[in-house]
């Protein structure tokens, strides 16, 4: 049954919730693995091959050395259940490329891709919910038409089209804002480790990247928003509460957008592996420092190793985001219990 | 329904109506392409960097390398729709077939498909597309088949819940009576029910193809052979101070071409589901 009584019932069914999206999750992340190291091993050419060739390495002894301390040798399956076991340990191989364990190379790329999520998602739900509420109380007039036509230009424009305009316009043209990168190189700032100037300075480099990819969802949650809105207006607790002689504004406050921010958070949690995906590219246009660059390089690299550990992670890191969605989600209607 | 009731409840959107000529407008410059650019669109006919309105012969100029960009845009949609086309075929394959087999049989076979789903909701999709398309090769088909692999579970979704809606009311259990075999049932009875939700999704799906596609292409991934819009836009980024415009116009393409899709998608959704339509 749902908490409602009291705090303390609350928390233990959020600890619940936590506790089986956990049990959920195990299952989910095995199920990655093998499908990317299947994938993997469908590849003509094995990373192997590869290593050699770049770096010339024709002896055929030490290419037999490789292939044993990579495992080479061993049947798929008993590869597969070796790499599982690794991961367990949270060993992800190791980047021949970087020259360290894969995960370190992921974790220090981690940081920046998730702080370009993070903002991107909080631009998009503010950006999206006002102007769905906005749409929804001036339903039919210029306001609606505006919002709609401005989220239909949004969900249309491809992300790495539009950061490139913006880089025009904003950067090149009327050089307000960098072209590109995390920090101004050479630049006083020098970085979070800077105080006020580096953060500053950062949240400047922020600003593009961010427009980029969090107006397509901006444009996803008006839309949403907006019909949601509309529909919760129409419900009978809604027609109660204003028989009640509520006040408008107190009704589309508490009543109205509190239950019609619920499928707002639901889309929200689902779209989190394509926000993640979506700054891969976006990271590419603004040379942003994540986990997109790392992936390239790999990707290109055949680096199958840190390719491997950025989908288990990236993964991972959309298993995190919508545990804490079903929080959220909780938080807002504590009718409900989240499966 | 309808034949004509439905083309009247379409027609009546205007939104739509427009999305399904300029549709139309960008079918008819891709079927026509060969013979609108006779000539390879990639050949050299000019000078570099050509702005738009500089040379009547060429409206829209010249890339870096002196390339006609209508010429490109005009092959380039050829491409594009066929990519999102297909994509979008695989991606409604993979998700009814799935969404039907849940949904109809249920039970351990429902929860297994369902888990299977969500399995393919939690993998990042560009990400996935990318490591399939450079593991198996940046031809076009891989790159139709890797965007149809992470483009099916909403449909997956949508199906599953039209079955669970429709397995057990009287005309299919009459067909059970009868005798009739689960796939005549699936495929001869509920699927003719359940598809018309279905096909406004797979039209939808159509325009997030184009949208993958062209960043796939941007990143430079693309089928080397192809030039669709994403790839234009990519070749054009090295130039962005001087000539943004060899980016800029593929990008409007895109964007238009995608837009109009929508737009097609909302009209089939007012037509097909006249309840929802004042939403």
């Amino acid at each position: 049954m749902a908490g409602r009584i009291g705090p303390s019932s609350r928390r233990a069914s959020a600890l619940r919730l936590l506790r089986r999206r956990l049990v959920q999750a195990v299952p989910l992340v095995l199920g990655v693995v093998v499908i990317n190291f299947v994938l993997i091993h469908l590849a003509p050419g094995s990373f192997l091959d590869l290593m050699t060739a770049e770096n010339q390495v024709s002896d055929p002894a030490t290419v037999e050395l490789l292939r044993k301390t990579y495992g080479m040798d061993d049947p798929l399956w008993l590869q597969l259940v070796k790499y599982i076991w690794a991961l367990v340990h949270f060993d992800f191989g190791f980047s021949y490329r970087q020259n360290m364990p894969v995960i370190d190379a992921i974790r220090i790329n981690l940081p920046a891709t998730l702080l370009l999520m993070i903002s991107s998602i909080a631009l998009a739900f503010a950006v999206g919910v006002a102007a769905g509420v906005v749409a929804s109380i001036k339903v039919r007039t210029g306001w609606d038409t505006l919002v709609s036509v401005l989220a239909m230009f949004f969900f249309a424009a491809p992300s790495f089209w539009l950061g490139i305009m913006m880089i025009v316009l904003f950067a090149v043209k009327l050089g307000w804002m960098p072209v590109g990168g995390m920090e101004t190189i050479g630049g006083a700032g020098g970085g979070v480790g800077g105080g006020l100037g580096g953060i500053l300075d950062i949240a400047r480099h922020l600003v593009l990247p961010t427009l980029a990819l969090g107006l397509f969802y901006a444009a996803i949650y008006a839309r949403v928003m907006r019909s949601s809105m509309l529909e919760v207006a129409q419900s009978d607790f809604v027609r109660t509460a204003r028989a009640k002689g509520l006040s408008r504004r107190r009704v589309t406050v508490h009543h109205v957008l509190r239950n019609a921010l619920l499928p707002v958070v639901t889309i929200l949690g689902v779209q989190m592996g394509t926000v993640l995906a979506g700054s891969v590219v976006i990271e590419s246009v603004f040379s942003w420092p994540g986990i997109g660059s790392l992936l390239f390089d790999s990707v290109s690299s055949r680096n199958y190793p840190v390719v491997l550990g950025i989908l288990v992670l990236g993964s991972l890191v959309v298993i995190v985001a919508n545990a804490a969605v079903d929080l959220v989600y909780m938080w807002l209607d504590p009718r409900i219990e989240v499966r | 329904m309808k034949g004509p009731a439905f083309f009247s409840r379409f027609a009546r959107n205007r939104g739509a109506l427009l999305g399904a000529m300029v549709i139309l407008l960008v079918a008819l410059a891709g079927v026509l392409a060969p013979l609108l650019f006779p000539t390879d669109p990639l050949r050299i006919v000019a000078q570099p960097e050509l702005w738009p309105g500089e040379d009547p012969a060429l409206p829209l100029g010249t890339d870096s390398l002196g390339r006609d960009i209508l010429a490109m845009i005009v092959h380039g949609a050829r491409a594009t729709l066929l990519i999102g086309l297909f994509a979008s075929a695989v991606a409604t394959l993979i998700g009814v077939s799935v969404g039907a087999t849940a949904g109809y049989f249920g039970g351990w076979l429902d929860e297994g498909l369902m888990r299977g789903a969500e399995l393919f909701q939690t993998i990042p999709n560009l990400i996935f597309v990318l490591t399939i398309v450079v593991i198996l090769g940046s031809t076009l088909g891989h790159i139709v088949i890797a965007i149809g692999i992470v483009s099916w579970t909403p449909i997956a979704r949508l199906t599953r819940a039209e079955f669970l809606a429709l397995r057990d009311r009287e005309f299919v259990q009459a067909c059970r009576t009868m005798g009739m075999g689960h796939g005549r049932i699936i495929l001869g009875e509920i699927l003719p029910n359940a598809l018309p939700p279905v096909i406004v999704l797979s039209s939808l799906v159509v325009a997030g193809a184009i949208l993958f596609e062209s960043a796939v292409s941007f990143l430079g991934l693309g089928d080397p052979n192809v030039a669709s819009w994403g790839r234009l836009v990519g070749d054009g980024r090295q130039l962005i101070r001087s000539s943004w415009y060899i980016s800029a116009i593929p990008g409007v393409a895109i964007m238009v071409t995608v837009l109009c899709l929508n737009l097609i998608g909302d009209g089939l959704n007012d037509a097909l589901n006249p309840k929802l339509r004042d939403r």
